[in-house]
C-alpha cells in the first residue's frame, strides 16, 4: 500500500482517496487506486495510459461517483458527482484541453458566473483588475482585455489556475499540463506551480516525462492497470525505479510475436513536413514489417498518419506506395491504391456509432459490393459476418448498432473495415487503447499474422510494452521530429522512454 | 493596445462603416440626398426592425434563433388595436400584446430550454402556429386608424426635435438592452452560452433557465414592437409582420451578431437594421429599380457571414511546435 | 439505433391512413377522383422539392432558399420567353436557374465553408431578389396553351394529373438512390459522423455539394411544375413554400440532427399534409387551421424522438446498474 513517508507539510493530508475503484459497463477503469494530497505540496501522478489516472481525475472534478472506497476533503467526505460541487469544495482541475470561452474576454472567463459587483451591476474595472492581480500572482503579465479567442494553450492554461484560485481552490490538478507546451512554456508553468505550491495549494501533475517530475515534484505516486503501485517522496527514488514502477509486467511473454522476413519497400515517407506539427520526417516500411511509432502523446505521430492517408494536408515532403506517388489529401485515393488507416479516436473518427455493425464494417468496400448502381444490402451484411468471424467478433445481431458494444468489439469492428479493402499498408493509430487484455492479444495475433501475409504495418502506440512486443523497428517521435531509429534487439524501455522525453536515462 | 487599433477591433466598426459609406456615397451620386426628410424616412422605417432586431439578439447570442418574431409582432398590432376597439382602454391593451409576447416567447423557451429542441425547427413552428391562430383571431378583418389609441397614432406621426418618437422609442430600448447585456451577470451568461456550451454547463451556469429568460425576453420585447409596427402603419391586418424574421434576422447577422453565437451587440444589430434601411433608401435615390432591393440585401448578408468567417479564421492558435 | 425512427416512418403511414380515413367521413367530397387529382396537383411542388430537401437534412445540413430557387426558375423562364425564347427552350432554362443557385449555395457552404442554415437565409433574399430583377412588376401570362394544360389537366382516360408522372419518377429515383445505391449510404455517413466519413475515404465536400445542387435542380423542376399549374411565371410566387417542405421532411422522420431518415416516409408526410390541406377546406374550416396543425406536425416530429430517448435512457440505465453491481474478481 502506501509508504508512510514523511509529508513536507508534516500534516495530515488535504485530500485523501483510498481504495477506490470505478467502472464502466464491463470494463473496470479503477481497481485499487489511492493518493494522498498534501498541502505545499507538488504531487506527480504517473501511469500509462490506461493506467486509471484519467478516470481518478474525473472523480476529484465531480465527472463521475466511484463505485466503493473513500474521498475525504479535510478530513470530511468529499461530495461526489458534480462539477460545481466539486468547484465549490475547493478541487479544481486543469485539463489538457482547457476549456474556455473565446469570445469573453480572459477577464470575464476567470470570472463568469461570480463578476465582482458594484451595487447589482457587474463591475468591469474592478473585475479588469482583479484579474491582473491573479495573473500578475502568477507571474504571467496577460492582457485581461484580450478575448480568449486564438490564446496559446500554455496561456489558456493560465487562465485556468486563475480560475482556480478565484474559485479558492486548495487543490489544484493538471492533467498533463506540458504534453502541447514548448520547453520555455513548460519553465514558465513551473514557476506558476511552484507559486501555487508557496501559497500551500496541493498541486497535483499528471505527466509521462519523468524529467519533468523529478525537476518539479515532491512526491510521487504510480498506478498500473487501474491500482496504485506505490507513492514516495521524488527525493527517495529515481527514474529507473519510477519507469520499473510503471511497467512493471514481463513484455515477452502477452504478445505473439511472429518472425517474418520482410520484402519490398511498400511505404516511402520523405521529408514529410507541416509547419506546426511536424518537421523533415523519413522513415520506410516493407512488406511484412511492423514499424512501432513511440513517442508521448502531442509528439505529432497521429497529425503525420492522417497527413500519409490523406485525411490532412501536408506543406513538404512525399509519399509513395510501392512505388508510386501518393497525392495529397486524397483519401480516396490512398484507399484506391491500397493504404488504410485505423484512426487514433474511435468514436469520433472510426464509426459512426448509432449505425449497425453491418454498415460500419462495409463502409469502405461499397463499390465491391454493389453491381452497378445497386447495392446488396445481403453483401453489406455478408462482409460484416464474413469478417466478424475472422476477428472472432462478438455480437448479438449484425444489424445492432456498434455503440452496444464493448470497446474491444468496436476496435474490431474498425479492424474489419479497413482489412475488408485488402491493403497492402495498414497504419493502426492506437489499436488497443481501452481494450480488455483479452482482447489486446488477439489484435496483437492478427496484426501480426497480417505481416506474415505480407502486409505492411505501421503502428502508432503510447503503450511501451505493445510497441516494445510487436515491432520489428521502432521510430520515436518528439516535438514533431523523428529523434530515434531502433532496431527490435536495442529498443528498451528506457531507450524509447529517453527517446520520447528527452531525458538522459540509459537502460 | 493604441486606441486605433482597439478601435479596428471593434465587431460593431464595420456596420457602422458601411452604413457611414452607403449614405456618403449616395450623397455625392445625389445632390441633396441626406436631407432632413431622408433622415427622418430612415428612422422612421427602421424602428420596428430595429426593436426585433435588439431583441433577437439575446437569442443568436445564445446560438439559437427565433424566427416567430414576424407572426407574433403582427398578432400583437392586431391585438392593441382590436381590444381599444372593444374599449379596453390603452394601458390593458399595451398589456395584453406585450402578454401575448411574452407567452409565445415562454413556450419557445420552455420547448428549447428544458426539452432542449433545436430553436430554427421549435420558431419555425410556432412561426406557422401563431400567425394560424391569428389569423383566426382576426377573421380578415383590419385594424383602421380609428380603431389606434390616439396615443400610439400620436406617436407614429410626432416628432422631437425632428427625429420620429417611434426612433427615440427604439433608441430608448437600445440604450436600456446595450446597459443590461453589458452589465447584468445573467446576461454576460448568455454569450457564455453561446461561445461555448460545454464550458458554460461545466462552469456551473443554470443554462436552461437562461435560455428559457431569453426566450422571454425576447418575447416581450416583439410584444412591445407591436405597439411600434400599429404606429407606423396606422393600421394592422393578419398580414402584418409576415416575412419581417428574416429581414431581422439579416439585420443582426449585418451587424455582427455571429449566427456562431457568443458575440454582437444590441447595438450592431440597431445599426444592421439602419444600414439595411438605408441601402433601401440608397437604392431609391439612386434611381435604380426597387427590385435589386431584396438581391442586395441577400448579397450584403452573404458577404457578411463570409466576412465573419474569414475574420475568426485568421485566428489561429498555438500548435505542438510552438509556432502561431 | 434507428428503431424507433423505423417504427415512426410506418407510423407516419399510418397516419397518412388515418387522415384519408379521416377526410373520406367529413366530407362527402373528399373521397373523389377530382379530389384526388386536386391532391396531387397541390403537393407536386413540396413534394418534388422534398426530395432534395430530405437528401440535404440527412447529411446534416440544410437549404432555406428553395422557395426562392423555385421562383428563380419561374421568372427565368417568364423572362427568356418574354425575350422570344421558343418555351421549350425557356422551361430548359428554368431548370438550369434551379440547378445553378443550388451550386452557388453548395459553393458557399462547401467551399467557403460558411454555415448553411445563415447562409440559405441570405441566398434565399438573393434569388427572390433576382427574381424581381429579371421580371419587374409584371408577370408574364401568356404561355403556350399546350403546355398549360400539361400543367393542369389530366392524362387521358385518368383522374391523375400529368404532374403525377415527374413526381412519381423522381420520388422512385430519389428512393432507389438513397436506400439502395453507395452515394445513399454516403448521405447517411455524412449525416451521422462527417469526420468518421471523411476518414473512411467519403468525398465529404463533393457529396454535399452535389446535394445542393440536386435540391437547386428540384427546386427548378417544381419551378416549371408551378408556372405550367399557374399559367403565370410571376416574381412573387411560391412563397413560404419552404416552411411547407421542411415540415414535411421533419415530420417524415428525417431527424433534424442528421444521419436519419427515410424516403418513404417523407412522401407519406408530404401526402398527409395535403391530404389535411384538402379535407379542410372541404369541411370549410379555415386555412388558419393547416397553419395550426402543420406548426403542430412539426413540433410533434422533433419532440417524440426526445420523449424515446428519455425512457430508453432510463430503461438503460436501470439494466447497466443492475450490471456493474454484480461485482467480478480482479481480471488480472
Amino acid at each position: 500500500m502506501l509508504q508512510s513517508s514523511s509529508s513536507t507539510s508534516g500534516n495530515e493530508p488535504i485530500l485523501r482517496v483510498a481504495h477506490v475503484s470505478k467502472a464502466f459497463g464491463g470494463v473496470r477503469a479503477l481497481v485499487d487506486a489511492s493518493i494522498d494530497l498534501y498541502a505545499g505540496e507538488i504531487h506527480a501522478l504517473l501511469g500509462e495510459n490506461g493506467a486509471g489516472k484519467s478516470t481518478l481525475l474525473k472523480a476529484l472534478a465531480g465527472v463521475h461517483q466511484v463505485d466503493s472506497g473513500e474521498i475525504t476533503l479535510n478530513g470530511v467526505e468529499f461530495v461526489q458527482g458534480s462539477t460545481r460541487l466539486a468547484i465549490e469544495q475547493g478541487v479544481a482541475v486543469i485539463y489538457q484541453e482547457p476549456n474556455l470561452f473565446p469570445d469573453l474576454t480572459l477577464a470575464e472567463n476567470v470570472f463568469i458566473g461570480r463578476q465582482p459587483t458594484k451595487g447589482k451591476f457587474v463591475d468591469w474595472e474592478n473585475m479588469q483588475s482583479e484579474a491582473k492581480k491573479l495573473f500578475d500572482g502568477l507571474g504571467i503579465p496577460l492582457n485581461p482585455l484580450a478575448k480568449a479567442r486564438g490564446l496559446s494553450i500554455a496561456d489558456q492554461q493560465i487562465v485556468e489556475i486563475a480560475k482556480a484560485l478565484s474559485t479558492h481552490a486548495q487543490v489544484i490538478v493538471m492533467d498533463e499540463p506540458t504534453a502541447a507546451l514548448s520547453a520555455k512554456e513548460v519553465e514558465r508553468l513551473f514557476e506558476v506551480a511552484r507559486r501555487l505550491q508557496a501559497q500551500n495549494q496541493a498541486v497535483v501533475f499528471v505527466s509521462h516525462r519523468l524529467d519533468e517530475v523529478f525537476a518539479l515534484c515532491q512526491r510521487m505516486t504510480v498506478m498500473r492497470d487501474g491500482a496504485t503501485v506505490g507513492s514516495k517522496m521524488i527525493a527517495d527514488t529515481s527514474e529507473a525505479e519510477v519507469i520499473q514502477m510503471m511497467v512493471g509486467r514481463e513484455v515477452s511473454e502477452l504478445f505473439p510475436k511472429i518472425d517474418v522476413e520482410t520484402g519490398e519497400s511498400v511505404l516511402k515517407v520523405s521529408n514529410l513536413s507541416s509547419a506546426g506539427s511536424f518537421e523533415g520526417i523519413s522513415f520506410e516500411v516493407k512488406s511484412g514489417e511492423i514499424l512501432g511509432v513511440a513517442g508521448l502523446v502531442g509528439s505529432g505521430r497521429s497529425e503525420i498518419m492522417r497527413a500519409i492517408f490523406g485525411v490532412d494536408g501536408y506543406d513538404r515532403g512525399t509519399v509513395h506506395l510501392a512505388g508510386k506517388a501518393v497525392p495529397k489529401k486524397n483519401p480516396a485515393k490512398s484507399m484506391a491504391m491500397g493504404m488504410a488507416l485505423v484512426p487514433e479516436d474511435r468514436r469520433q473518427q472510426g464509426l459512426f456509432m448509432p449505425s449497425s455493425i453491418a454498415r460500419n464494417a462495409s463502409i469502405t468496400v461499397l463499390k465491391r459490393l454493389s453491381s452497378g448502381l445497386v447495392l446488396s444490402r445481403k453483401k453489406e451484411e455478408h462482409t460484416a459476418k464474413t469478417w466478424g468471424e475472422v476477428l472472432q467478433l462478438k455480437f448479438a445481431k449484425i444489424a445492432d448498432s456498434v455503440d452496444k458494444l464493448s470497446g474491444g468489439n468496436q476496435q474490431k469492428v474498425v479492424l474489419a473495415k479497413w482489412l475488408a479493402t485488402n491493403p497492402n499498408l495498414l497504419i493502426v493509430d492506437e489499436p488497443t487503447r481501452g481494450i480488455d487484455v483479452g482482447t489486446k492479444s488477439e489484435v496483437h495475433r492478427l496484426l501480426s499474422q497480417k505481416a506474415k501475409e505480407g502486409m505492411a504495418i505501421v503502428m502508432v502506440s503510447s503503450e511501451l510494452p505493445e510497441v516494445l512486443g510487436m515491432s520489428d523497428r521502432v521510430i520515436v517521435m518528439r516535438e514533431g521530429r523523428m529523434v530515434a531509429h531502433f532496431e527490435r534487439n536495442d529498443a528498451t524501455p528506457s531507450a524509447v522512454i529517453a527517446a520520447a522525453t528527452g531525458s538522459g536515462v540509459k537502460a | 493596445m493604441s486606441f486605433l487599433k482597439q478601435l479596428t477591433r471593434v465587431r460593431e466598426l464595420p456596420v457602422f462603416a458601411a452604413l457611414v459609406i452607403v449614405m456618403g456615397l449616395t450623397s455625392v451620386a445625389v445632390p441633396h440626398f441626406f436631407s432632413a426628410k431622408v433622415a427622418v424616412d430612415l428612422f422612421l422605417g427602421v424602428s420596428v426592425i430595429a426593436l426585433l432586431a435588439i431583441a433577437q439578439t439575446f437569442v443568436i447570442v445564445m446560438r439559437h434563433i427565433d424566427l416567430s418574431v414576424g407572426s407574433t409582432v403582427g398578432f400583437a398590432a392586431f391585438l392593441i388595436g382590436d381590444s381599444y376597439s372593444k374599449g379596453f382602454g390603452l394601458e390593458v391593451s399595451m398589456l395584453l400584446a406585450i402578454g401575448l409576447g411574452v407567452t409565445v416567447g415562454a413556450v419557445n423557451g420552455f420547448l428549447v430550454a428544458y426539452l432542449k429542441l433545436p430553436s430554427l425547427v421549435v420558431t419555425l413552428a410556432s412561426l406557422y402556429i401563431v400567425r394560424g391562430i391569428f389569423n383566426e383571431f382576426a377573421s380578415g378583418e383590419t385594424i383602421i386608424e380609428s380603431e389606434v389609441p390616439p396615443v400610439v397614432n400620436w406617436l407614429g406621426l410626432n416628432r422631437l426635435f425632428g427625429i420620429p418618437y417611434l426612433f427615440i422609442i427604439g433608441l430608448a430600448v437600445l440604450l436600456i438592452a446595450g446597459f443590461v447585456m453589458k452589465r447584468v451577470k445573467a446576461a454576460r451568461d448568455l454569450y457564455a452560452i453561446g461561445s461555448n456550451p460545454a464550458a458554460a454547463e461545466l462552469a456551473g451556469i443554470p443554462v436552461a433557465r437562461r435560455v428559457f429568460f431569453a426566450f422571454i425576453a425576447t418575447g416581450a420585447l416583439t410584444g412591445l414592437a407591436g405597439a411600434l409596427l400599429l404606429g407606423r402603419f396606422n393600421s394592422a391586418n393578419p398580414n402584418s409582420g409576415l416575412g419581417l424574421e428574416l429581414l431581422v434576422v439579416a439585420a443582426c447577422v449585418v451587424g455582427g451578431v455571429t449566427i456562431a453565437g457568443g458575440a454582437g451587440s444590441v447595438f450592431g444589430a440597431f445599426f444592421g437594421a439602419l444600414l439595411l434601411q438605408g441601402i433601401t433608401l440608397s437604392i431609391g435615390a439612386l434611381g435604380i429599380p426597387q427590385f435589386w432591393q431584396q438581391a442586395v440585401n441577400g448579397s450584403l448578408i452573404i458577404g457578411a457571414i463570409a466576412l465573419d468567417r474569414y475574420l475568426s479564421s485568421r485566428v489561429k492558435t498555438t500548435t505542438i511546435m510552438g509556432s502561431k | 439505433m434507428s428503431k424507433f425512427h423505423l417504427t415512426w416512418d410506418k407510423g407516419v403511414g399510418l397516419f397518412l391512413v388515418f387522415t384519408i380515413l379521416l377526410g373520406t367521413f367529413s366530407s362527402e367530397y373528399f373521397a373523389t377522383t377530382s379530389n384526388l387529382t386536386f391532391i396531387i396537383r397541390d403537393v407536386a411542388e413540396i413534394a418534388i422539392i422534398a426530395l432534395g430537401m430530405a437528401y440535404l437534412i440527412i447529411a446534416g445540413e440544410i437549404d432555406l432558399s428553395v422557395a426562392s430557387m423555385l421562383s428563380l426558375s419561374s421568372a427565368t423562364i417568364g423572362f427568356l420567353y418574354r425575350a422570344d425564347i421558343p418555351f421549350e427552350a425557356a422551361l430548359v432554362g428554368g431548370l438550369i436557374a434551379g440547378l445553378l443557385a443550388g451550386l452557388f449555395n453548395g459553393f458557399l457552404v462547401t467551399v467557403l465553408g460558411l454555415p448553411s442554415l445563415a447562409v440559405t437565409i441570405a441566398t434565399l433574399a438573393l434569388y427572390r431578389g433576382m427574381c424581381w430583377i429579371l421580371l419587374g412588376n409584371k408577370p408574364v401570362n401568356q404561355l403556350p396553351q399546350e403546355w398549360v394544360n400539361l400543367g393542369y389537366s389530366q392524362i387521358p382516360g385518368t383522374f391523375l394529373p400529368w404532374t403525377v408522372i415527374p413526381v412519381v419518377i423522381l420520388s422512385a429515383a430519389a428512393w432507389f438512390v438513397l436506400h439502395g445505391t453507395r452515394f445513399g449510404r454516403w448521405v447517411f455517413a455524412i449525416g451521422v459522423n462527417a469526420q468518421a466519413a471523411e476518414f473512411s475515404g467519403i468525398p465529404v465536400k463533393r457529396v454535399k455539394l452535389a446535394l445542393f445542387a440536386f435540391t437547386g435542380l428540384m427546386s427548378g423542376v417544381a419551378g416549371v411544375i408551378y408556372t405550367l399549374r399557374f399559367a403565370s411565371a410571376s416574381p412573387d410566387g411560391a412563397v413560404g413554400y419552404e416552411l411547407g417542405v421542411i415540415a414535411a421532411v421533419l415530420f417524415g422522420g428525417v431527424s433534424i440532427a442528421g444521419g436519419i431518415g427515410t424516403l418513404w416516409g417523407v412522401i407519406a408526410a408530404v401526402l398527409s399534409l395535403g391530404v389535411i390541406r384538402s379535407a379542410l377546406q372541404l369541411i370549410d374550416f379555415s386555412a388558419n387551421a393547416l397553419l395550426v396543425v402543420s406548426g403542430s406536425l412539426l413540433l410533434i416530429s422533433v419532440i417524440a424522438p426526445q420523449v424515446t430517448d428519455y425512457v430508453r435512457g432510463q430503461r438503460q440505465k436501470a439494466s447497466t446498474t443492475k450490471r456493474t453491481n454484480t461485482k467480478e474478481g480482479v481480471q488480472q
